[in-house]
């Protein structure tokens, strides 16, 4: 049995609870961030008044001001609800959205009491199939508000949700196991540190450039594990009002949302530590600013400097990706039922096995060679 | 006080006789099938308990290859029951009897 | 301790719920009580420290079979059915309670022995430490290093039946949907 001490009790503790508040950020920051961006393409102004105290900082007291609106909002429950799946159902993303935040990898580790603490708050052996095992619960909070909405959109809605999660994660799956046969390992610190290289003597020796078209599938599925737009069939409006939305308001409704987004940050965090090299800056190992810097600082300062520079680094690409993200759902239209099923069966899982094979045969030709 | 592979034993004997209830008690196919599931899953806790008890690693591979098992029986059985309610509008057991004259 | 009052908190549970779930009315609650008893017993597996299987556990169970479990109950829709049982008859739990006592004693320390290994069972369980395989920091590597070579047949084996599955299921779904297009 693996015994703790209190250090690593509380430290990883802690750990949990930052992740829990960066992920429940996310939300509120990134529908002012999505309004924003989607007035900016269509040459609107968007959300730029609410401000707090007078300083109007581009807007962004809007998302205070939406919390509290949805906060004091009337709660309303639809009579012929199936109750206790109704109020259940917004509570599941929520749960595995904020409980997936745990895996994120902040940074290698610090020294604290003479003790070393893993900057990744749950490291189990199988390292990031976690991430995937809670991200596939979450669908169950779609498929019951659609079938306790009592409602033929909300059913409509939350079978497709179904039907979709299960399509793409097959997809999702085959484009990760080339990068565990190129790193070696599940873990995902190991292969953040193996990223921090120099491949070819100019690049970082990312996931990217060794696995591209495992990046490009990866991508195309985890926008359908998310629902976002190109894929968010479950909710379009074009056909099904709101999808399994449509019996929702007031704070259930962006309790759903809640769970949405802070499942995209950490997917997108999952996405930079496995091909963008996570919290290393390119180029600029965190092995050479150790040298670099701990003959002044001393090793354990410099871990302790080394870590917000990480967090900071890691934030960066998160936020560029879903710069991406939002970008893509004011660009691309919304896909017909049968192209997304045709996209995920007949096009990517064929080239995600494809890929699986050719890496497989690579891998070993490197390696036994 | 027995050792947790010995109480994982026990509970994977309980889980199966509750399944094993279901299955002989239902009358509706999908939850029989959610019946022949959680026996599945107790055989699954008994292999992985054996695992633990002997202190080796077979249970645990024993234990993916009932899962693969589990989703080929679970895809068949759900097209099975789709295109018997195309045919019958019932997932009733009683009600599939066109063999009996 | 405290793990093992988990592991006995979580196994009473799991039972207790699956008592509750095939005495249900809708399908839905069953099949969800049967992804929380799913859950729990991933979560049993950690205790006995087999993470990798946990996992798996929860990715293909939950995240796969029981979303297509309630994909077709949405599918069809059904009202709540009133609870029937079939009848049971004396021989039925005489068996039961035959094979329960039998089971109970497999259970058992001397009978596990013989389950196991057909050895002598005591040595073989005293031999050894109760729980936790010793390698528990390399589980995902034992147990794929394991699969690729003991078990190899048995991989491809369960490979082609999945195969024979996949392509089953797309057979009996295209010829309902052929009889359909007949009669109407």
């Amino acid at each position: 049995m693996v015994e703790l001490s209190l250090t690593q009790i509380i430290s990883t503790i802690l750990l949990m609870l930052l992740g829990i508040a960066v992920g429940a950020q996310v939300a509120p920051i990134m529908s002012w961030v999505e309004r924003r961006q989607c007035a900016i393409i269509q040459r609107r102004l968007g959300p730029n008044r609410v401000g707090i105290f007078n300083f109007r900082i581009f807007g962004l007291g809007q998302p205070i001001a939406d919390a509290i609106k949805l906060l004091f909002k009337e709660d309303f429950v639809p009579p012929y609800v199936h109750k206790a799946f109704y109020v259940m159902a917004p509570v599941v993303p929520v749960i595995t959205g904020l409980a997936v935040t745990v895996a994120i990898p902040w940074g290698s580790h610090v020294v604290v009491n003479n003790q070393i603490v893993n900057l990744q708050a749950v490291n189990l052996n199988s390292g990031f199939l976690l991430i995937f095992a809670l991200s596939s619960l979450a669908v169950y909070g779609v498929t019951l508000a659609g079938w306790s909405s009592n409602n033929k959109y909300s059913l409509l809605g939350g079978l497709r949700a179904s039907a979709q999660m299960v399509s793409y994660e097959v997809a999702m799956g085959m484009s990760i196991i080339p990068l565990v046969f190129i790193w070696g390992t599940l873990d995902l610190q190991v292969m953040i540190s193996r990223q921090s290289e120099i491949l070819f003597g100019f690049l970082p020796n990312w996931g990217l450039f060794h696995a591209p078209v495992s990046f490009i599938i990866f991508l195309v599925t985890i926008f359908a594990e998310t629902n976002r737009l190109p894929f968010d069939l479950a909710e379009s409006e074009g056909e099904l009002v709101a999808g399994f939305l449509t019996e929702y308001g007031a704070m259930r409704w962006s309790l759903f949302f809640l769970g949405e987004y802070s499942m995209m940050f950490v997917m997108c965090v999952l996405t930079v530590s496995m091909f963008f090299g996570g919290y290393e800056i390119p180029w600029i190992s965190q092995h050479l600013l150790l040298d670099l810097l701990s003959p002044t600082f001393g090793e354990a300062l410099t871990r302790w400097i080394l870590l917000p520079i990480g967090i900071g680094v890691l934030l960066l690409k998160v936020v560029l990706l879903m710069w991406f993200f939002v970008q893509v759902r004011f660009t691309i239209p919304r896909f017909r039922y049968d192209q997304l099923m045709k996209l995920g069966w007949v096009y990517l899982l064929p080239i995600a096995l494809v890929n699986l094979v050719v890496t497989a045969i690579i891998t070993a030709f490197i390696k036994f060679h | 006080m027995p050792s947790l592979p010995e109480l994982g034993i026990y509970f994977s004997l309980l889980l199966f006789i509750v399944g094993l209830f279901g299955v002989m008690f239902r009358k509706n196919i999908i939850f029989m099938m959610l019946s022949v599931e959680i026996m599945l899953n107790a055989a699954n806790l008994a292999f992985i308990s054996a695992s633990a008890l002997t202190n080796t690693i077979d249970g645990q591979v024993v234990m993916f290859f009932v899962m693969a098992v589990a989703a080929c029986e679970a895809g068949i059985g759900l097209a099975l029951i789709i295109s018997l309610y195309r045919a019958k509008s019932s997932i009733e057991i009683d009600d599939l009897r066109m063999l009996r004259g | 301790m405290a793990i093992q009052i988990s592991f006995l908190i979580m196994g009473i549970l799991a039972v207790f719920l699956s008592g509750m779930m095939i005495t249900r009315k809708w399908p839905v609650t069953a099949a969800m009580l049967l992804i929380i008893i799913m859950m729990l017993l991933a979560g049993m597996y950690g205790v006995l420290g087999a993470h990798f299987s946990a996992v798996a556990q929860i990715i293909v169970y939950a995240g796969a079979i029981m979303v297509v479990f309630v994909f077709v109950i949405m599918l069809l829709n059904l009202p709540p059915e009133e609870l029937r049982y079939g009848r049971i008859t004396i021989n039925e739990i005489i068996l039961i309670g035959i094979g329960f006592l039998g089971a109970l004693f497999l259970g058992t320390k001397v009978g596990l022995g013989y389950l196991v290994s057909g050895l002598n069972s005591t040595t073989l369980i005293n031999a050894r430490p109760p729980y936790y395989p010793a390698e528990m920091n390399e589980n995902v590597k034992n147990v794929s290093t394991l699969m690729f070579t003991d078990y190899l047949w048995a991989f491809e084996i369960v490979s082609f039946l999945i195969l024979a599955a996949i392509v089953g299921s797309i057979v009996i779904a295209k010829k309902a949907k052929v009889n359909n297009a007949k009669s109407s």
